[in-house]
């Protein structure tokens, strides 16, 4: 079970493993460096964020399937003040809305090393798998070259 | 944004104003007057905001007898995290001296709860469930501790893949703002314009957190939140209350010579995550809320005479011209700047100084909006934005402007 600092309903982080999410599987994968999610195996539509049921047809089937790890920069944002517990000591910090490649999806994550004016729509971005300190692993966007 | 397909047509046809095509019979419903707590940073609780609010409705309408309110609707973002208090609706009951038996709620969505409370409160008087409602709208949300209100609003977005990523009002609308420049040039000076407008409308509005002008330049020079968005583009974290009567239109006129009837209401939530909405520079639910409500009234747009709407940021009012369609798509900026939302001009746009202007307490902000139509309908405001006329509108979103909610108001008497 993985060690919380803040009280529990103060982690934005969810609880990751088995015993607390069906989803566990996304946090599995993207502990071996692959981003992944849900695809509903009767309609074959393509969830974001991973289900156990599909909002679509109802079905409760899915299969995982990897997305791709690169995209372009859609919207940012520099966040100076106001950041809630927990996220005070990184501030200054970017997020971003990437679209990603080849596939019809836009990804939201904090974009790392990265500035508001170092950003422009249109940039390529690419994916960026963080460890916290209790073992918990969550994605980032940075910069492509 | 990610390839869901919304339902927008179905929506469309499927609204609240099929119901008075197909005749089905409801009372009509009427606004008797309103109070409100002054916002702000507050020396006061949660529940010492509520009896202020209380204090001032029941003042205001001395021929009501609080043994004949029979319902309580309670509209409160957050109170379970920003004043540690669940289960508000009884405390509040007690605090301002009523004993609902017919209805009693507290209605939470988020910035828009005060709305939802007034929504609920309309069907149930419609439906013959309540008679005499009171409706409030409570928020405390300035604690020692600024970081613990940060995080309950962050936890507004979906916590777990939107909070996380520290997504949060500011920074959100703050892509919002980014896109809106890059997509169709709209300038940074066109929209400090609306904060500069609303504060001039504020600094006459007694029970406004910020009673004080701003110039273009200190809109544009004020402290950085979220890039490019800074702190004269955001509403207050307020503590604030706020309160109406509301009734059938037969017992309205007991108690008011000019009641305000509820003639439309639309609203529409399309999405949650950020990256699953439809867009973020045209806001496809505000379009069918607007369309609903306005259709429900038989009016149009410009046919009211002034508009108090969710101008959280300075940007979210730029939008809110072009999708209520009070000027083209991407004309926002230009909208401004050629004057037409000022007091005088075309269509006024937040005569009591918007939540820019006059603070955000979530729940109270609607109600407080309420309270500026009834006073403006009744000419209690000073001349300088004074409005008055025969028709207005309301209008909140909330959250990730997933959702949109309209009320459209007339005056009777
Ligand atoms: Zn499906």
């Amino acid at each position: 079970m993985a060690k919380i600092e803040l009280p529990y309903l103060l982690d934005f982080c969810t609880l990751q493993t088995e015993d607390f999410t069906r989803i566990h599987t996304f946090f599995d994968n993207l502990k071996e460096g692959r981003l992944t999610t849900t695809k509903c195996m009767k309609c074959g539509e393509i969830l974001w964020q991973p289900r156990t049921v599909c909002p679509h047809c109802n079905a409760d089937e899915m299969e995982w399937i990897d997305l791709p790890q690169e995209g372009k920069l859609f919207a940012f944002t520099e966040v100076i003040y106001g950041a809630p517990l927990g996220m005070e000591q990184d501030a200054p910090f970017s997020i971003g809305l990437v679209e990603l490649e080849n596939q019809p999806m836009s990804v939201l994550a904090r974009i790392d090393d990265a500035h508001y004016e170092d950003l422009e729509v249109g940039q390529e971005m690419k994916l960026k798998i963080i460890t916290l300190e209790d073992g918990r692993v969550w994605f980032r966007w940075v910069h492509k070259k | 944004m990610n390839g869901i397909e919304y339902h927008i047509i179905e929506i469309i046809y499927g609204s609240s104003n099929d119901r008075r095509k197909g005749g089905i019979e409801v009372r009509k419903v009427a606004i008797v007057r309103g109070g409100l707590a002054k916002f702000g940073v507050r020396k006061a609780t949660y529940k010492e905001l509520a009896q202020e609010a209380g204090n001032a409705v029941f003042d205001d309408i001395p021929n009501l007898d609080k043994k004949d309110v029979d319902s309580l609707f309670l509209g409160s973002a957050g109170p379970d995290r920003f004043a540690f208090q669940c289960y508000p609706a009884p405390l509040v009951a007690e605090q301002v001296g009523v004993q609902p038996r017919n209805l009693i709620m507290r209605t939470e969505l988020a910035c828009a709860s005060g709305q939802a409370a007034m929504r609920a409160a309309y069907a149930s008087i419609a439906a013959g469930l309540s008679d005499i409602a009171l409706v409030m709208g409570v928020e405390k949300m300035n604690t020692p501790n600024l970081a613990e209100a940060q995080t309950t609003m962050a936890a507004v977005m979906d916590r777990e893949w939107d909070g996380v990523n520290g997504m949060s009002a500011p920074p959100f609308f703050a892509m919002i703002m980014q896109r809106h420049m890059y997509e169709y040039g709209t300038t940074r000076e066109q929209i400090a314009k609306v904060s500069v407008k609303n504060h001039d409308n504020s600094a006459s509005n007694p029970f406004a957190q910020f009673q004080q002008r701003f110039t273009i330049d200190d809109v544009i020079k004020s402290v950085e939140i979220s890039k490019p968005i800074r702190l004269l583009d955001c509403s207050g974290i307020t503590d604030g209350a706020a309160g109406i009567v509301m009734t059938t239109e037969e017992k309205a006129k007991e108690f008011t010579d000019t009641p305000v009837y509820i003639e439309g209401l639309g609203q529409c939530n399309m999405g949650s995550l950020v990256s699953n909405l439809p867009s973020l520079t045209t806001w496809e639910s505000l379009k069918v809320a607007f369309r609903n409500a306005l259709d429900m009234a038989g009016k149009g747009i410009m046919d009211m005479s002034f508009a108090e709407v969710h101008d959280c940021f300075t940007i979210s009012e730029i939008v809110i011209y072009e999708d209520s369609g009070m000027c083209e798509k991407g004309q926002g900026g230009k909208h401004i700047e050629d004057g037409n939302p000022y007091v005088g001009g075309k269509l006024p746009v937040n005569t009591h100084g918007g939540l820019l202007g006059t603070g955000h307490p979530l729940g109270a902000t609607s109600i407080a909006q309420t309270v500026e139509v009834i006073e403006q309908f009744r000419g209690e405001v000073p001349e300088e934005r004074y409005v008055g006329g025969e028709w207005a509108l309301t209008h909140n979103l909330s959250g990730n402007a997933n959702v949109h909610s309209v009320l459209v108001m007339r005056r009777g008497g």
